[in-house]
């Protein structure tokens, strides 16, 4: 008996001390952390709620020109990668389940693959292609202009790597949901004189609601994430228009210099409560509007 | 009517197509450029083939083992990716058990309570993340990146929906015959639970070989960090363009070991979604 009463820490034991140690305890500590003046080296010093007036509403501090351009810059970012990254796979996974396509797994596996490489190896390997003296921008479109370093063109680069790496997820989900809507729902609807479009509209877009909401709202709060590809496409630039929220966290609670964690706690806070709010919103008005 | 399908086709290739060619002409721009060499490089202009192809970049690349020591990295990347992977299908299969065959007061409140908690953005505990590493002495070791990542939720509710749809009565019998849980684990969950176990592992691999924020941030040891972060700082030591073969050929050799992965694997990963019950409406 006494021996039954200790299995249950051999089996969850191990694992909900990992929780604690890297997710409970850090999430507690970030919030409390947002609300102190930190330097990473020493104790926290409380200060109430001067971060987040600082970052808010001081428009002569630095922090909250900041927090508002990097705010700005991932809200850009997270409209525009977000709905591309949703309707290319939706129309990929459409395309391969037409019943006449050939070679779907080879062509599926062409567009899952760059989702397996790093952010870091696919910036080097796409900087090539926008090279101004090497790449296909400069030498088949015949563009002087370098784009890592020009607006519009900054934002481009970072949008184009992001679909190419990401649309292969959404796309296999997608795959699988069309797969298993019932086959005599669209024959039925081919009786009824029903043409792709409408077939589309009517009977795989209900259908596949759930998925379409869970990939929405994970598309997107990865979004709000986004670090590697402006960090390395254009290192924020030009003129800081790239430079996303993530990067002024890193930078002020690990760049060079003393470490200002608290601000950052804060700012990371902000961040985390803006993605929150959003994806209820998002499952909230799909979830009733699907329904 | 028959005109229609065929034009719908047609236009299902024309899309498919010109996507693919999209999707492959970097990698294989990027694999050619490699093997160019410096002069043709900086002369040509867009050219698909080298003109002759040459191993210079590469020679050049693994020979820099000072500021640039690409086997080093990649050397780290595996070693923490195994590892991790190793430590995550132990970890996911043993607490999946225990939230699912073994029972105790509070259990489902406790599993849903800490899958609640981690919906928490993460990047609120990045930081003080960092400070635990610090604390831990992980900074600049492999451990930083094998074990908080095994705090995870996502892979243990994959197990859990994986193992409530297995009858119980194989583990019943087992316990009749005098069995003990660790035995019933060891002997008969685990080869069961198989195919669940395959598609974490593999994703944890990928999710740890290619992890960039978190290397970014623990690393400052160019010996000790794995390839992503060992990549960011190319930019620096090869950022000359007449250097691109070499960036390129660096990048290329970083993303073998996952191509590698997936051409033994693609079955796991492209039907992975069916385990997910969780995602059919």
């Amino acid at each position: 008996m006494k021996k039954r009463s200790f299995t249950p820490y051999f089996f969850i034991g191990p694992h909900l001390i990992l929780f604690i140690v890297f997710i409970l305890v850090p999430t507690i500590y970030g919030i409390y952390a947002s609300f102190t003046k930190w330097n990473l080296l020493g104790d926290p010093v409380w200060v109430g709620f001067e971060n987040y007036k600082t970052i808010l509403f001081d428009s002569t501090s630095t922090f909250n020109a900041q927090f508002m351009n990097g705010m700005k810059n991932t809200l850009i970012f997270v409209g525009l990668s977000v709905p591309i990254l949703i309707v290319i796979p939706l129309m990929v996974a459409v395309a391969l389940e037409h019943k006449k396509v050939k070679m779907k797994g080879l062509m599926q596996s062409i567009l899952y693959i760059p989702g397996l490489i790093s952010i870091s190896a696919a910036a080097l390997i796409w900087l090539l292609i926008f090279n101004k003296q090497l790449g296909i921008t400069g030498n088949v479109f015949g563009s002087q202009i370098p784009w890592p370093a020009n607006q519009p063109y900054a934002w481009i680069i970072i949008i184009v790597i992001t679909v190419w790496g990401g649309v292969g997820g959404n796309m296999i989900i997608y795959r699988a949901s069309i797969n298993g809507v019932a086959k005599d729902l669209y024959e039925a609807a081919e009786m009824d004189g029903a043409g792709s479009i409408r077939k589309f509209t009517s009977i795989t877009l209900p259908s596949i609601r759930f998925p379409l909401i869970y990939t929405f709202v994970m598309t997107t709060g990865g979004a709000f994430n986004v670090f590697g590809q402006p960090l390395m496409m254009t290192k924020g630039g030009p003129q800081q228009s790239t430079h996303v929220l993530m990067m002024y966290i890193r930078q002020l609670a690990f760049g060079h210099g003393e470490s200002i964690a608290g601000m950052a706690s804060a700012m990371a806070v902000l961040l985390g409560l803006v993605i929150l709010v959003i994806s209820a919103m998002q499952y909230y008005v799909m979830n009733r509007n699907a329904s | 009517m028959l005109k229609k399908i065929n034009l719908s086709k047609y236009l299902a290739y024309l899309f498919l197509i010109v996507l693919c060619l999209i999707w492959i002409i970097p990698v294989l721009f990027g694999i050619t450029t490699s093997f160019r060499t410096e002069a043709e490089v900086v002369s040509s202009g867009f050219r698909l083939l080298p003109e002759s192809w040459n191993f210079e970049n590469y020679k050049a690349i693994l020979e820099n083992t000072s500021t640039a020591p690409i086997l080093r990295w990649l050397f780290n990347s595996l070693f923490i990716a195994i590892t991790h992977t190793f430590l995550v299908v132990v970890v996911i299969s043993l607490t999946g058990y225990g939230y699912t065959r073994i029972n105790f007061k509070g259990r489902d409140t406790l599993f849903f309570t800490l899958l609640g908690i981690s919906f928490f953005p993460g990047v609120v505990n990045l930081i003080p993340s960092y400070k635990i590493i610090d604390a831990l002495g992980w900074v600049n070791t492999a451990w930083a990146m094998i074990i908080p990542g095994l705090a995870g939720m996502g892979n243990i509710f994959l197990v859990r929906q994986f193992l409530k749809g297995i009858p119980t009565e194989l583990d019943e019998s087992a316990r009749v015959d005098g069995a003990s849980d660790f035995r019933i684990y060891y002997s008969v969950i685990l080869p069961l639970i198989k195919p669940v176990l395959i598609v974490c592992g593999l994703f944890s691999f990928i999710g740890s070989w290619n992890d960039f924020l978190w290397p970014v941030i623990v690393y400052t040891d160019v010996d000790k960090m794995p390839v992503t972060a060992g990549l960011l700082l190319l930019q620096d030591i090869y950022g000359n363009y007449r250097m691109i073969g070499q960036l390129v050929g660096s990048a290329i050799l970083a993303i073998i070991p996952t191509l590698v992965l997936f051409l033994f694997a693609q079955k796991h990963f492209l039907q992975s979604i069916n385990l997910n019950s969780g995602l059919k409406g």
